[in-house]
């Protein structure tokens, strides 16, 4: 694995186009089914009036996968996400993460899965205002029972990897956007997640901020293994993506490969990749 | 779209099913923290519960103390005015004129000065009229002041008007807090945080508040009881403390502040633990 590592980030840098998907291909670890939503349906009641959120949406992510579910405000995307997170459970159909169901989950199980599957990642980046990054990042490592110690070992290890080794006692007010979306991707990242869930992480950035972000997205999703699915509506963030999922009208209306998509890859702030 | 076969009713198996998710430390620490970081409300909070317990604990140890000062008030201050009258028969004896000068100088317009002797006999005629005033109070007012039943039912209502006032002032402190965090509350639980460990979250933050409200409550209900005593009754009341009475006032006060801000606390905590973690993803700042 650290062998495919390194391979996969040179190919990244040579050959930008879909080399995760391709190894993704290749590698029968890869290719298993983190995420799987089979006919999901959900209907909320609005004023007297069913709003259909999600008419039966099926869409299957693969592990080492970065998925972006592309709509526009009341698509349904953030219902899907939310399915996908094990937030909310769907009125039909079925959503699978890692081969768990998760309707068949008690909430402590759904606590369980949250904490140990999945690393979120917010627009507003939803750091705890009175904890310090390394202590941001620690809670969900003392939520899954690690030690002290070891907690602060390893949140410390990854803050130094997103570049913020010299702000781990920094308060997240004390801290710009980008570098609080550094802690949340850290905090995301903290219990070896199988699924990382971005919600338009980039919503509150500005331009190159937030490419930096999805470019550290992108590098972190192989060095650490894990899939990302994010929701966005902004078409310059998709960049990273193997996948781009169109939601309209609670519907999938269309499924890009990343070489199929239209937009230029590499620059970020104007300089080549 | 390829099709999968269903798998249904797989669960998660091997998880171990801790009770505490937390160790209570640092459930403490981050408690700890939101007072801190929330002080203004926190002080205000906890004044309300200040208020309400130097209340409860002024009225309280007041009636106490009045009973004590008047069983055993007059016999002390009989006693006390029987010494007075050996001072001033002293005074007497070394000069019998003293009275009549005293009179005669005080009568005079221009303000003779007075010797050291008189100054003194005149200090101790005062205190032996007034101690007598006092012991003649306490004689006609007796225990039958005290048990008016209509002022002790006039208090009971005053009392539980603060008690309410300061119950519904932390419920609403309370909720305005889970409301204000609904966002960090979400975060949480999509961090995986039990809804044990939220209601914990608030009611140990409640907890601490309400110590420390209680704890300025009864120092100051006590001292305002003593002070009024003292206005009241002189300084024969601080040989007359009923120690006993006060203790269980103390620890009848305490635990009625204790459980007024942790039943305060009980409905918010619930409703912050109930909360659905989407609340978190909904970007509304």
């Amino acid at each position: 694995m650290e062998e495919k590592k390194k391979t996969d980030s040179v190919e990244t840098a040579g050959i930008p186009s879909s080399s995760a998907a391709a190894a993704a291909e290749e590698n029968p670890l890869l290719s298993e089914l983190v995420v799987r939503a089979v006919g999901v349906k959900k209907l909320y009641e609005l004023g007297g009036e069913t709003v259909h959120a999600l008419r039966g949406v099926d869409l299957s992510v693969k592990r080492g996968e970065y998925v972006s579910i592309m709509g526009p405000s009341g698509s349904g995307k953030s219902t899907l996400f939310n399915m996908i997170g094990g937030l909310d459970k769907p009125d039909e159909g079925q959503v699978f993460i890692d081969e768990v169901d998760i309707a068949a989950l008690d909430t402590f199980e759904l606590a369980w899965l949250r904490c140990h599957k999945i690393g979120y990642i917010f627009q507003t980046f939803n750091l705890i205002p009175v904890a310090s990054a390394l202590e941001n990042v620690m809670m969900p490592m003392l939520f899954a029972g690690m030690t002290q110690a070891d907690a602060q070992d390893k949140a410390a290890e990854i803050l130094k990897r997103v570049g913020l080794g010299q702000r781990l006692l920094n308060k997240p007010s004390q801290l710009s956007g980008g570098q609080q979306q550094r802690v949340a991707c850290a905090r995301a990242l903290a219990n070896d997640p199988a699924i990382i869930l971005a919600d338009e992480p980039t919503g509150n950035l500005d331009l190159k901020t937030g490419e930096e972000i999805i470019h550290m997205l992108e590098e972190l999703k192989s060095e650490f293994f894990v899939t990302v699915i994010s929701a966005t509506h902004d078409h310059k963030m998709l960049a990273a993506s193997d996948r781009v999922v169109y939601l309209t009208d609670g519907s999938i209306t269309d499924i890009k490969r990343r070489e199929d998509l239209d937009i230029t890859f590499g620059t970020i702030g104007g300089q080549t990749h | 779209m390829a099709k999968y076969e269903y798998q249904s009713g797989k669960t998660i198996h091997g998880i171990q099913r801790r009770r505490r998710q937390l160790p209570i430390h640092h459930t403490l620490h981050i408690a700890w923290q939101n007072i801190r970081v929330r002080l203004g409300r926190s002080l205000l909070v906890t004044s309300g519960i200040i208020l309400a317990l130097a209340f409860l604990t002024y009225i309280r140890g007041s009636d106490i103390l009045a009973r004590n000062v008047v069983t055993q008030g007059p016999p002390v201050l009989g006693e006390r005015i029987e010494e007075l009258e050996a001072q001033r028969q002293a005074f007497l004896a070394a000069d019998p004129q003293i009275a009549s000068k005293l009179k005669a100088k005080n009568a005079d317009e221009d303000h003779p000065p007075k010797t050291a002797e008189e100054n003194q006999f005149e200090a101790l005629q005062k205190k032996m009229r007034r101690t007598q005033q006092i012991r003649a109070g306490l004689e006609s007012e007796g225990l039958t002041g005290l048990d008016d039943k209509d002022a002790r039912i006039q208090t009971r209502w005053m009392l539980s008007l603060a008690m309410l006032v300061s119950f519904v002032g932390i419920l609403n402190a309370m909720l305005l807090s889970v409301t204000e965090r609904y966002a960090e509350i979400g975060t949480m639980k999509c961090l995986g945080a039990l809804d044990s460990l939220i209601v914990e979250l608030f009611l140990i933050e409640s907890f601490f508040q309400g110590v420390l409200g209680t704890t300025a409550g009864i120092v100051i209900g006590l001292a305002l009881t003593l002070i009024e005593g003292q206005a009241r009754y002189g300084s024969v009341v601080w040989t007359l403390i009923p120690y006993g009475g006060f203790l269980s006032t103390i620890l009848i006060c305490f635990t009625a502040g204790i459980v007024l801000t942790i039943g305060g606390a009980l409905y918010p905590g619930y409703r912050a633990a109930k909360m659905r973690p989407v609340e978190a993803m909904r970007a509304e700042v």
